[in-house]
């Protein structure tokens, strides 16, 4: 039987599988699926101090095997979340994770702080590369500079480990990804959605009021493939992979590349169950090729 | 084209799914068929949802196992009888395309049963307002209650190739049917709406449960009366997930707030929601 735990460093999860934030609802929504306490951990809808109403619809558009997204982070605020986080904790032993979002880096930083004072998460995320806030799709996670003051900035004030995801819609996601790591971010999560159009041919406008939206789901696994495989060679801190994963194979090919753990999104949506089918084909597949444990393959591509 | 069962993927174990009524469920297409003006008519096993399936709810279907389209696709329950549901639905997009295909024998998952369900209004005199494929909830909403309440049907659409379940309509207990087209093919010529006034003096309906095309709805809310009767509408929206995660969903409510069709509706107020001028 295959060993499926990943191990982060600061901690290790009893399977790779975490699915990806903004795609899990606040985790209560799946208990009618399956025991949470399957999944490596699991990552909560991003959150802001105050709650928030997110984007005008339309918020989606299908593209040919992936999504366009434009939800603007719709959430209930920090104050509700500790509420919901507490019933959940309840509910499971699985890791939790709180996405952490803000406008500007204050904001980061208190809401930050307030989770990173909350006994019932394991750990944060640091949404620095959510496409659908700022016209254009502006994020800190463009910038080196900006990551680098942003997650110093955060880290002073949280005592827990400090996951910092990052926005493919950069030039030098390398450069970010080091900036991150030298400000002290305990792991790097990528990538965020893609920086897509769509348009209406008809009204001669753009589908989404923002313009922009975030495109994910299976179309973009080799594109997220490639940053993921270029970062794992340039940073020392773990890297948590995503982009398109639907399967077991899928997740063995991030870690393949050197990822010490995935996320899964979109696939929820359509296949509730699928983070846990996804867990046993994992190990089904682990067996057929005779891999005992995941740091045996992880950054292991020949290249 | 048939749906062959791809191992695993889209398959949810037989243990999920056991709280909250919630399931996905592999279905079986019992009986497939094409109707007038590209209609399809499919009646499918699915014997949890069915058992628990109430009127208003709906399902969300895997039209394909493969990854495009990726997302399933949200469809009103026309009709339940364990261990059967049933869908309706015109072919339009490539959802309803691939779905159209199937065949009798065919399998696809399906997630369900989802959103509210119309409230029961027992002891009132309801008025069911249906525009074209608007039928479906009301058509379930009707078979589960018209033996017990006094119902009355106004049913409209394009013409007479797209208004079909007439059959099944009339062997119904409707107090009064009235049906609109807007050729004049069948039934009165004209928008649905045109008959609204009228059968509402003559009938005087407590309340009113209606489904059909935004600008039905936003035609409905500012003739029918405020207090005179208590009015509910089953929405339709461009759905992600169908249970509450991805908020993709959301209709502007009358408050100013965005409200999730999904798990918040498909049934609101119909005067809580703010429709266009």
């Amino acid at each position: 039987m295959a060993e499926l735990s990943a191990d982060l460093g600061f901690c290790t999860l009893k399977n790779p599988v975490i699915p990806a934030s903004g795609t899990f609802g606040y985790g209560e929504e799946f208990l009618p699926f399956f025991d949470l306490d399957l999944l490596g951990a699991l990552i909560l809808k991003g959150i802001f101090r105050k709650p928030r109403s997110g984007n005008p619809p339309p918020r989606l558009a299908e593209t040919p095997a992936g999504v366009l997204n434009s939800i603007g982070l719709a959430g209930p605020g920090s104050e509700k979340l500790q509420e919901i986080i507490r019933r959940l904790h309840a509910k499971t032993r699985t890791p939790i994770i709180v996405n952490v979002c803000g406008e500007d880096d204050r904001e980061f930083e208190e809401v930050a702080e307030i989770f990173s004072a909350m006994a019932e998460v394991a750990m944060l995320e640091l949404n620095i590369s959510c496409p659908n806030i700022k016209k254009g799709g502006a994020c800190p996670a463009q910038d080196a500079g900006h990551t680098s003051r942003l997650v110093r900035r955060v880290k002073k004030v949280v005592r827990k480990p400090l996951i910092v995801k990052l926005s493919p819609n950069t030039a030098d996601i390398v450069g970010v990804a080091r900036a991150a790591e030298g400000a002290g971010a305990d792991a790097i999560s990528l990538v965020n959605t893609f920086l897509g159009l769509a348009v209406d041919l008809e009204k001669r406008k753009p589908v989404f009021a923002n313009t922009l939206a975030g495109l994910s789901g299976p179309a973009i696994k080799p594109l997220a493939l490639k940053l993921v495989w270029e970062v794992c060679r340039q940073v020392r801190i773990p890297v948590i992979g995503m982009g398109g994963i639907t399967s077991g194979r899928d997740v063995l090919d991030y870690i393949l590349v050197g990822a010490a753990a995935v996320q899964i999104g979109t696939v929820n949506f359509c296949e509730p169950g699928a983070a846990v089918r996804i867990i046993g084909e994992i190990e089904a597949e682990m067996d057929k090729l005779q891999i005992k444990n995941l740091s045996e393959i992880r950054g292991k591509l020949q290249a | 084209m048939s749906l062959h069962l791809t191992k695993g993927l889209f398959t949810a174990p037989a243990k999920h799914g056991i709280m909250r009524g919630m399931q996905d469920e592999r279905g079986l297409i019992v009986e497939a068929r094409s109707l007038d003006g590209d209609c399809r008519l499919l009646k499918i096993a699915v014997p949890q949802i069915a058992a628990q399936a109430k009127p208003g709810n709906f399902v969300m279907v895997r039209v394909s196992p493969s990854l495009d389209p990726i997302l399933r696709r949200p469809f009103g329950i026309l009709q339940s009888e364990p261990p059967h549901i049933w869908l309706y639905f015109q072919v339009r997009g490539r959802g309803t395309q691939l779905l159209g295909s199937l065949r009798a024998a065919d399998s696809l998952d399906i997630l369900g049963p989802l959103g509210n369900a119309f409230p029961e209004l027992a002891g009132k005199k309801i008025l069911l307002i249906a525009g074209g494929r608007g039928i479906v909830p009301l058509f379930h909403y009707a078979k589960a209650y018209a033996a017990q309440r006094q119902l009355l049907l106004l049913y409209g659409g394009r013409s007479a190739a797209e208004l079909h379940l007439l059959e099944e309509i009339k062997a119904m207990p409707f107090e009064k049917t009235v049906i609109f087209s807007e050729d004049g093919s069948i039934g009165k010529k004209g928008l649905l709406t045109a008959g609204l006034e009228k059968l509402i003096a003559e009938q005087r309906p407590q309340a009113t449960l209606s489904c059909g095309p935004e600008a039905m709805l936003a035609r409905l809310v500012r003739m029918l009366k405020p207090g005179k009767t208590e009015n509910y509408a089953s929405l339709e929206a461009l759905m992600g997930c169908g249970f509450g995660v991805c908020h993709s969903c959301v209709v502007l409510a009358a408050d100013g707030s965005y409200r999730k069709v999904c798990d918040e509706g498909p049934v609101f107020p119909l005067e809580g929601i703010q429709w266009p001028n």
